[in-house]
Order: C-alpha cells, then sequence, then structure tokens
C-alpha cells in the first residue's frame, strides 16, 4: 500500500515539474499567482495606506476615538439605565479597560471664558488638557509670533498656557507676559500655531487658550450650570479600539457621543470615506479577476488533460489512483503558485510604499507607542497574508474543483473517440450544479471583502444577470456581424465566420473579456470623478481666512479693501442670531432633544441654540434649490416674509414646504413660512447657512457680516494693516487646516491611482489568460488551413481580425455595462453626482480591440510562423 | 443534432480469439470495427450481450473493475499515437508498469526503448519525435507489462509506408517475442494479411469470420457474443 502511495505520488510530481518546465502550467500559475499578489498587495496596501491616512487624519480629532460630553464623567457609575444588569461607565471603569487594552488616553474639557490682561478682556475658548494631548496629531507652538521654528508639544506646564495669536492683540500682551483666567493668573508660555482638534466651523469664533488640565480647578471656571464640553481622547491599535468600541458603545447615554474621524462630516471625513470604499472596491475587482483567470485557466488545463486521463484508464489507472495523482498535482501547483503570489505580493506592496512614501510621512511619534506604527508600515500585517492565503485557496479549488471532477471522471473512451464529447449530454442539473461551487465562491469572497451579506448577494445575483445578458448580447452581436463579414473581404469573412462558428466558446470568452473591460473602465472612470470631486472642494484658490464680526458701518470700506487688492472673495454674508422656537404651532424643543438623542450627526450645533440667521436677495453660489422656488421666482410672493431652510435640517426637523417657522430674535418673535429647500454644498469654503431669509424679513435688523476670501501669501500684511484699523474684526486663517486637507487628499489620490495601476495589469493578465485559452483549438485551425493551402497573411490577418472583433465587441458591451455600473455605484455607494462618459465608450472599444487584438496575435505569432508539419504533427 | 432515436451499432456479433492468436478486424469506415475494439478491450459495454476477457465477464463488471483487468491482461496501440505529452518517452514507457506496481519500471523500459530502437530518445518530449518514433514509443508502452493481448487501432494510420512497413515489423516481433495475443483493427490489407486470421466488418455486423477448431477454443483469450450494441 506504501508502495502504491509512493507511485501516484511519484507520478504527480513528475507530471508537475515537466509540466511547470514546459511551461504547460504558466497561465494557472499566473492566475492563481496574480490573484493570491492583488489581494495580499492590495489588501495590504490599502489597508497600510488606509491606516497611515487614518494616523495622519485622526490628527483632526488629535485621537483615534472621542466620547465627547456635556456632563463629566465621574469616578463614580453613571447610565445605570438597563434592568438586568447596572451598565457602568466610569472614570474607573474606563481606565482598567484601556489598561487592558493597552490604549492611550487624554481629557480635554472646553468651555468659553473672559480674560482679563489688566484692563484689557477678550472672549476666548479655553480648551483645558491633559498631559498627554494630543494623542494623534501635533500640537505646534512657537516662541514669537514670527519665528518660524515650531516646536511640538504636550499640555502647557502648570501656570503656564499656549495662546492663539489673535489672544496677544486682543489683550495686548506678547510671550511671557501674565493673563488672568477665572481666578488664576497664568505666564503666556507660547504662541500655539497648529492645534491639532481646531474646529472646522466658522462660527466657534473664539481665540483658543490652552491650559494644563490640572490648573482648571483653581480658575473654579467650572461651576454648576457652566456650559462645559468633556472630551476623552483615546488612541490605539485598530484592534484595541474596536475592541473599546464594541465594550463602551451600549453604555453611552443620550448626552453623550462617541466619534471618529469618520463620523465627522467634514470634507476629509468624506474624502477618506470614499477612497476607503474605493480602494475595497478596487480590491474586491482585482480577485474577481484573478477568480476569473483561474477558472478559465483550469477549465483549458481540463481540457489539455483529457486524452491523458483517458490513457491511464485505457491502461488501467484505477479511478482512484487518477483522482490522487491528479488533486495531488493540482495541490502542489496551487500551493507553488500561492508562495510565489505572496512573495510578489509582497514587493508590489513594498514598491508601493517606496513610491508613495513621501506623501505618506510616518509621522514621528510624540507620544511613545506610535514607534509600532512605523515598523507596521514595512511589513504587511497578518490579516491580509491571512486572506490572501485563503483567496488562493479558494480561487484554486473553487473555481477549478470543477473542470477537475469533468476531468476525473474523463471516460476511458476517450482514447478511441477523442476528447471534447463528454459536455454535450449533461443535464440541467449536472450544469447548474457545475456553476454552483464557484459561484458559493464568489458569494464568500465578496462577503469576506464587503461584510454586507446583501450587498454580496445582490452583487451576485446582478452579476449572473448581467452575464447572461451579456452572453445574449454577444450571441447576436456575432450572428450580425457574420452577415456583414459575408460581404467583406477574405480575411474578415474568415475572421467573422471563425468568430461565428466558435459562437459558444467564443460568447463566454466574450462575456469574460467584457468582464474584465468592464471592471477596468469602471475602476478608470470612477477614479476621475473621485479626483475631480475632491479636486473642486479645494480648488487652488480656496477660501483661506474667514473675516467675521465685520459691523454694518464698515462694510462699505472692507468690500472697497477688497476690490482694491483684486482679492477673491465671497459675498458678504448679513448675521443675525436667532433660535427657532416653533414649527408651526409645535413647540421646537421636543423634537430638537430627540435629535441630540440618536446624536447621529455632527452637524446640528445650530439648532437648539441659537442659529446664524442670514438674508439674501439672489439664491447663494454652492446653492441650489431642490424643493420649492427661490424668491424672484415666486412672482406672487416676492415681498411677502418667507424663508429658504437647507435640506438635511428641514429633513431632520420633519419641515415641509409651506410650513411656517417661527424664530426669536432678541425680543422680536418672527413667523414665516417655508417656500424652498435647498442643497448647500457644506464642503465649499463659504459661509453656509441654514436658514435663509428673503430681505424683507430681516433687512432692518442689526447684524454683522462675514465673509470668506483667499487671500494670497503676499498680501496678508496689507491685510493684516488694513485690519488692524477694524480690531472689531476677527480673522480666522483656516490656511494652515486647508493644507493639511490639501495634503491628505493628495495622499489618498495616490493611493487610488496605484491601486488602479494593480488593477489594470490583473485585467490585462486575465485578457491574455483568455486568449490563451482558446489557443489549442486555434492551432489545430491553422493547422488544418494551413494545409488546403492559406496564405500565410491570410491568416495572420484573419486572427487578428477575428480577435479584433472580439475586443471591440466586448469593449462596446464594457462600455454599456460600465455606464449602469458606474451609475448605481455613484448614486448608491459614493452618493456623489453622477455622470455619464461617452469619451470612455470609445477607450473601451478601442482598447478592447486593440488589446484583444494584439494579445491575440502575439499569443498566434508562434504558430503562425510554424512550418505545416510542425503543425500537423503538434496537433495530432 | 440526431433526434433521440436509437442506432444500432453493431450486432449478432459472435467472435472468439484464442491465446496467441493475431487477428485482424477489417472492414470500411463506419463498420464498427472500433467500437467492436473499444467492446473486446473493456472500454466499453455492449447493450446486449457477453463478453469475457481471460474468462472475466466483462459485461458483468464495473468502470473499476475493467479498469483492473484491463491493467492486468492488456495493452493498446492507437493510431494517434496517444503518448502523454508532458512527459518523456522514457516515463511514457514506464507508466503502465509502474501502474501496475513494478518496481523494475524504469529498467524494463529502457530496455523496451532500446529494442525500438530509441534508447538515445528516452528523455524527449513526444512533440520532439517523428511519427514514427512516437508510434514506437506506443508500441514499447504497450509491451511493458507483458500484456496478454494487445489491441491496436490502426497501428500504421498516420504513417507514411516506409515508416509502416518498419511499425509493423517491430509490432509483429515483440508479439512473437512476448507470445502476445494480438487484437488489431485496420483497413489496410496488407497489415491484416500478416495476422493469422482476419474477419470483416460490415454494417455492424461479422461477415467471413472463419471458426476455430475445437482444440483451439480450450484457450480462449477473448470470447465474444454480442447481441446489440446501440447508441442514443
Amino acid at each position: 500500500m506504501i508502495f502504491t502511495m509512493a507511485n501516484w505520488t511519484k507520478q504527480s510530481i513528475r507530471l508537475l515539474k515537466h509540466e511547470l518546465k514546459r511551461g504547460e502550467l504558466t497561465i494557472v500559475v499566473l492566475a492563481i499567482v496574480l490573484g493570491v499578489a492583488s489581494v495580499f498587495s492590495l489588501a495590504g496596501f490599502s489597508g497600510k495606506i488606509k491606516q497611515a491616512l487614518l494616523n495622519e487624519s485622526t490628527s483632526f480629532i488629535a485621537a483615534d476615538r472621542v466620547l465627547q460630553t456635556s456632563r463629566k464623567i465621574d469616578f463614580q457609575e453613571i447610565g445605570t439605565e438597563s434592568i438586568s444588569e447596572p451598565i457602568v461607565l466610569s472614570r474607573d471603569s474606563i481606565t482598567k479597560k484601556t489598561q487592558q487594552l493597552n490604549i492611550n488616553q487624554a481629557q480635554q474639557v472646553l468651555m468659553s471664558s473672559m480674560v482679563f490682561a489688566g484692563d484689557i478682556m477678550a472672549l476666548v475658548e479655553v480648551q483645558a488638557v491633559s498631559s498627554s494631548y494630543p494623542l494623534r496629531g501635533e500640537l505646534l507652538v512657537s516662541d514669537s509670533v514670527n519665528e518660524n521654528e515650531l516646536a511640538a508639544v504636550n499640555a502647557p506646564e502648570l501656570g503656564s498656557v499656549f495662546v492663539e495669536e489673535k489672544v496677544l492683540s486682543l489683550l495686548d500682551v506678547s510671550v511671557g507676559d501674565n493673563i488672568d483666567i477665572g481666578e488664576s493668573s497664568f505666564v503666556i508660555k507660547a504662541i500655539a500655531k497648529q492645534i491639532p482638534d481646531a474646529s472646522f466651523s466658522v462660527f466657534t469664533s473664539g481665540a483658543k487658550v490652552i491650559i494644563n488640565i490640572a490648573d482648571l480647578d483653581q480658575t473654579q471656571l467650572v461651576q454648576p450650570g457652566s456650559r462645559l464640553t468633556y472630551k476623552y481622547l483615546f488612541s490605539g491599535d485598530v484592534d484595541a479600539i474596536k475592541g473599546l468600541t464594541a465594550w463602551l458603545e451600549p453604555k453611552l447615554n443620550d448626552s453623550q457621543r462617541w466619534y471618529d474621524i469618520q463620523s465627522k462630516q467634514s470634507p476629509l471625513a468624506n474624502a477618506l470615506n470614499k477612497a476607503e470604499k474605493y480602494l475595497s472596491l478596487a480590491s474586491l475587482l482585482g480577485i474577481i479577476l484573478a477568480a476569473v483567470a483561474v477558472s478559465v485557466a483550469s477549465r483549458r488545463y481540463a481540457q489539455r488533460h483529457q486524452s491523458s486521463v483517458g490513457v491511464y484508464k485505457a491502461m488501467g489507472a484505477s479511478l482512484s489512483h487518477i483522482r490522487k495523482l491528479y488533486y495531488l498535482h493540482w495541490s502542489l501547483l496551487s500551493a507553488i503558485s500561492i508562495t510565489i503570489g505572496l512573495l510578489v505580493g509582497y514587493i508590489l506592496a513594498q514598491l508601493g510604499f517606496y513610491a508613495i512614501q513621501d506623501y505618506l510621512p510616518v509621522q514621528l511619534a510624540v507620544t511613545s507607542g506610535n514607534n509600532a506604527e512605523i515598523s507596521a508600515l514595512i511589513s504587511l500585517g497578518f490579516y491580509p497574508l491571512i486572506v490572501a492565503v485563503f483567496t488562493g485557496l479558494l480561487c484554486a479549488f473553487a473555481f477549478a474543483i470543477t473542470p477537475l471532477k469533468e476531468l476525473i471522471a474523463t471516460s476511458p473512451l476517450v482514447v478511441i473517440r477523442g476528447a471534447n464529447q463528454q459536455s454535450s449530454n449533461q443535464t440541467f442539473k449536472a450544469r447548474f450544479g457545475q456553476f454552483l461551487i464557484p459561484l458559493l465562491a464568489l458569494l464568500l469572497l465578496l462577503f469576506i471583502f464587503s461584510s454586507d451579506l446583501m450587498l454580496s448577494i445582490s452583487l451576485l445575483i446582478g452579476g449572473i444577470i448581467v452575464s447572461a445578458l451579456l452572453l445574449v448580447f454577444g450571441r447576436l452581436l456575432m450572428m450580425f456581424s457574420r452577415s456583414i463579414g459575408t460581404k467583406a473581404g477574405a480575411s474578415w469573412h474568415l475572421a467573422l465566420a471563425n468568430l461565428q462558428r466558435r459562437a459558444q466558446a467564443n460568447s463566454v470568452q466574450l462575456v469574460s473579456f467584457t468582464i474584465a473591460i468592464k471592471l477596468l473602465l469602471m475602476i478608470i472612470v470612477i477614479r476621475g470623478a473621485l479626483l475631480s470631486e475632491w479636486q473642486a472642494q479645494l480648488p487652488e484658490q480656496a477660501p483661506n481666512l474667514f473675516l467675521v464680526n465685520i459691523a454694518q458701518n464698515q462694510v462699505d470700506n472692507v468690500e472697497q479693501f477688497i476690490d482694491q487688492q483684486g482679492i477673491a472673495a465671497s459675498d458678504l454674508y448679513a448675521v443675525i442670531r436667532g433660535r427657532l422656537t416653533a414649527i408651526n404651532s409645535d413647540k421646537i424643543a421636543k423634537q430638537v432633544s430627540k435629535e441630540e438623542a440618536d446624536g447621529s450627526d455632527n452637524g446640528r450645533q445650530g439648532v437648539g441654540r441659537e442659529l446664524n440667521l442670514t438674508w439674501r436677495e439672489d439664491l447663494p453660489k454652492e446653492n441650489s434649490v431642490v424643493e420649492g422656488k427661490w424668491w424672484e421666482n415666486n412672482l406672487s410672493d416676492v415681498s411677502k416674509p418667507q424663508v429658504s431652510i437647507e435640506q438635511t435640517l428641514a429633513k431632520r426637523l420633519d419641515i415641509k414646504l409651506g410650513d411656517s417657522l417661527s424664530f426669536q430674535l432678541g425680543s422680536e418673535v418672527i413667523t414665516v413660512p417655508v417656500t424652498s429647500i435647498r442643497e448647500v454644498n457644506w464642503q465649499s469654503m463659504q459661509p453656509n447657512f441654514y436658514m435663509i431669509f428673503n430681505p424683507q424679513v430681516l433687512a432692518d435688523y442689526p447684524a454683522s457680516y462675514i465673509s470668506s476670501l483667499y487671500v494670497s501669501v503676499d498680501k496678508k500684511n496689507k491685510l493684516q494693516k488694513f485690519l488692524s484699523a477694524y480690531p472689531t474684526i476677527s480673522v480666522i486663517d483656516v490656511d494652515a487646516m486647508i493644507e493639511q486637507l490639501r495634503k491628505v487628499i493628495d495622499q489618498v489620490s495616490k493611493a487610488v491611482e496605484f491601486i488602479l495601476v494593480l488593477v489594470v495589469f490583473a485585467g490585462c493578465l486575465v485578457l491574455v489568460a483568455q486568449v490563451q485559452a482558446s489557443m489549442e483549438e486555434r492551432e489545430r485551425e491553422i493547422a488544418i488551413l494551413r494545409t488546403i493551402g492559406a496564405k500565410g497573411a491570410l491568416l495572420r490577418n484573419s486572427i487578428l481580425l477575428e480577435f479584433v472583433a472580439l475586443g471591440a465587441i466586448a469593449g462596446l458591451m464594457a462600455s454599456v455595462a460600465m455606464e449602469l455600473t458606474v451609475y448605481l455605484l455613484q448614486s448608491y455607494l459614493f452618493k456623489m453626482q453622477t455622470s455619464f462618459h461617452f469619451e470612455y465608450w470609445l477607450l473601451g472599444i478601442a482598447a478592447g480591440a486593440s488589446f484583444v487584438g494584439v494579445v491575440g496575435l502575439l499569443s498566434c505569432w508562434r504558430l503562425l510562423n510554424m512550418s505545416s508539419v510542425t503543425l500537423i504533427r503538434r496537433t495530432m | 443534432m440526431l433526434e433521440n432515436k436509437q442506432l444500432t451499432l453493431l450486432q449478432d456479433i459472435n467472435l472468439s480469439v484464442v491465446k496467441g492468436e493475431t487477428i485482424a478486424i477489417v472492414g470500411s469506415s463506419g463498420s464498427g470495427k472500433t467500437t467492436l475494439l473499444s467492446i473486446l478491450a473493456g472500454l466499453d459495454l455492449p447493450s446486449n450481450g457477453e463478453v469475457y476477457l481471460k474468462n472475466k465477464p466483462l459485461h458483468q463488471l464495473n468502470e473499476e473493475q475493467r479498469s483492473q483487468v484491463r491493467a492486468e491482461h492488456v495493452g493498446f496501440i492507437f493510431q494517434q499515437f496517444l503518448l502523454i505529452s508532458s512527459l518523456t518517452a522514457l516515463e511514457n514507457v514506464m507508466l503502465p508498469a509502474e501502474l501496475a506496481n513494478d518496481a523494475n519500471a524504469k529498467q524494463q523500459a529502457l530496455d523496451l526503448l532500446t529494442q525500438v530502437g530509441l534508447s538515445e530518445r528516452a528523455n524527449h518530449f513526444p512533440a520532439q519525435l517523428s511519427g514514427g518514433e512516437q508510434q514506437r514509443v506506443a508500441i514499447a508502452r504497450a509491451f511493458i507489462t507483458k500484456p496478454d493481448v494487445l489491441f491496436a487501432d490502426e497501428p500504421t494510420g498516420n504513417l507514411d509506408k516506409k515508416t509502416s512497413t518498419y511499425i509493423t515489423d517491430l509490432l509483429f516481433d515483440l508479439n512473437k517475442q512476448f507470445g502476445t495475443t494480438l487484437v488489431l483493427v485496420t483497413h489496410d490489407l496488407t497489415l491484416a494479411q500478416r495476422c493469422q486470421r482476419s474477419v470483416e466488418m460490415q454494417g455492424g455486423r461479422l461477415i467471413n469470420s472463419q471458426q476455430l477448431s475445437d482444440t483451439m477454443m480450450e484457450q480462449f483469450a477473448v470470447d465474444t457474443k454480442i447481441t446489440e450494441v446501440e447508441s442514443v
């Protein structure tokens, strides 16, 4: 028995050795290598990029996760709402948990307060931070206003503060001077040039003063009823943060929010979310392409081996012998391919890191523990390794098992009757069974990479329907082209006749060409759309300054200055503070608190407290009316008081056109109907408003004005000089913030491009594998045509044209399919403006025709240049 | 496409082959001789009738059991040579011996390759060999297990006349040396004449079959009574 085993093992290894050496298995190996390599590099690389980007961008919240609350989390238990067991969320339990998970934490308390320097006072935002703040990003300070050398620091020492530049001018003090906050006095230690979690909101207007949290009690600013915001910051590795989230989330009460950078509705989070979706989509498509390649290659492999199995059986080899021989053969092949794939993937990912390392600076650790991330960037980690190996196994076996089983079941009669006779009389059940395993495997892959069962199932069903449609459509097109071919020249005639004669094989080939081209087009198109969306978000001259608090009598002078200097600026918007008190006759308070309760988003600051209201004649840029009409189009009502509301707020508060809203402005209450609902591009660096009134309502109310401008570096001095005459106007400089944002978006774009290259590579190899798959049959045909005296040129042309026609048809179908898919993806997955891309149709058809044509011709080149005798001998 | 109608390929065939005999089955194309061969060798089964090979009732055995019978008693030579393209000449010859767990497979294969004059091409792959050389490898492969019965399907069908003669000589020499029963299918009458006996097929029936003497009947190598072979 042992001897028998050695026997089939020997034969199996021998077979593998020879076949590998003679290049018979190149396509299978390449397909598996490709699959594994792309998964390993894509999963590893995109995972790493995502992580590096997150690390970079988490600096915007100075942590990986933030627990924000308006009430201090004390050492005693709070939030004990559960009936069955008390839920404990106390400082003690949090500290215990974070220690257990090896998570860093920091605290901060935010409040508005007056600060004094002698007789001068100013309203500032006091940010009391603990010594480990910031956990992500850098708090950069300098010793003097003009000092360019910045130092990364943590919390100020006890008794000292960091202040924003504006504070110095507001209080007329400089570094080293003392200021009073509450009951304590502090030394100004340095100027805060970059605060990592500085707000994007223009209306959080106060200049910042950073103190050590240990000094907070002494100031006695914290009194019952003080409006405070407590932030508990956490950072750690991904799994630890996940663990903390799972532990913490169920314990949150209504006043506590638990967010990360991606749940912030900032332009950055938006870009990151889309990039992440894009990267996972691209990885997924790479894998599907690889799976297609494996299934094509294994089918070819099985066909090629049919007569060998027949010979084995005729010579009396038992079924189990053949089964063991081929399964071992295939397993060895898979193991080798997976290993090579891992190596190639590793190299690719390293090359990728190398190429973009300048764009992905690893942050030098401010706090300890970040060193781990630097080394993590070099290694790819275990998860991608496991996923890659699993994907390789799944591809190698699930997509090849049916052809292999059929191969093993080959009847010995093929030695007499020839191969390829078996599949003709299969039952429907058998055919269905053939597809079941690969389909299940595909579903599993989809699920692994999307973690969304419904999405996976619908993608799969959608894919099946599309493939079936493509199959039918492709047949029709080939039939159609045949009838054209009869009227064309000899080469065309032969080419199109061939195309149609092999319609069954070709339509399968066509479908996979189509799918490959479609996936490539899709990735290219979506990449283009994403990049241009990001670009539009941050045009070269995106506003980098906001002027706030411009008094009515200053408006003309400011406008004049802006005009004179040729500064790009938004219009000046009046800002009047007011509170929404009722919708129709319902008091608002309840609805707002209900909204606060689910804490689902971040954009609700305006509601529940005072809103910034404005009035306008014209619809502002970056706004569009989605329901109702803007004033001037409301001819009958143009002079009547009315308001336009932003659509997400309208939806949240369930406000419809025609509802009447009551606002409290100082002591007065005004009630106006809603006549339009607007969509607002919040990501434009423009003053944006939830509520815009027509001039008749608010024009007579006292207002301050706000404007956003783009001021180049050389004009900043002039602006400063000009503004020194108007000390009450506040300047909010968002340059640093925009620069950071631009940097992150650049990195994301690079990542997207890198992955595009990998997916294109994957797609190309599928095309090559597919062309290779039809080689044997072509060989036989060329032999026959040669024998009956066809000239070289005729053969060459007919082959070229056949592939060109096939590629063009595939390209056309791919373009149509791409258009539909992109439409769906844009509207449902990426939630962005949909667009049509007829220019890519041409690209699809041209690329399909030329690529498939060239690859086809090159693959056949060897055959075309063989002598007839060699050809005939080879095909026997 | 064929309609769902049964087509009778063979009918009323009664054929016995004795040990050591060489017999040619001749007939025009489509007369059913290849079908008969595949049934005699146990590659296929008759829809009605009995087939015995070395007294084993092939018609009662399943695919696996018939495989076993072939491994023990049968060798093949095909018109298309059917060498395994990814194995060398030597490995192709060794294969049946290995399947029979013969520890000495390699040496025997080398000996046989020497006998067919290909010892120097032992490590060549089939595609590197001429048609005649490939068939010589196939012949060596067929004899390595010293089969009781050798089935040859148009063994010279793909070869030129000169090579055919050489191959035929080789086949009959080895056959004599090993004392093998040879059943060959051909439409080449010269080849058929080298056999001790020939039977002719026409329209799925045997015509002109010479009966054997009773003494010879005692040592059947193959004994067939096929009533019907049908194909859908």
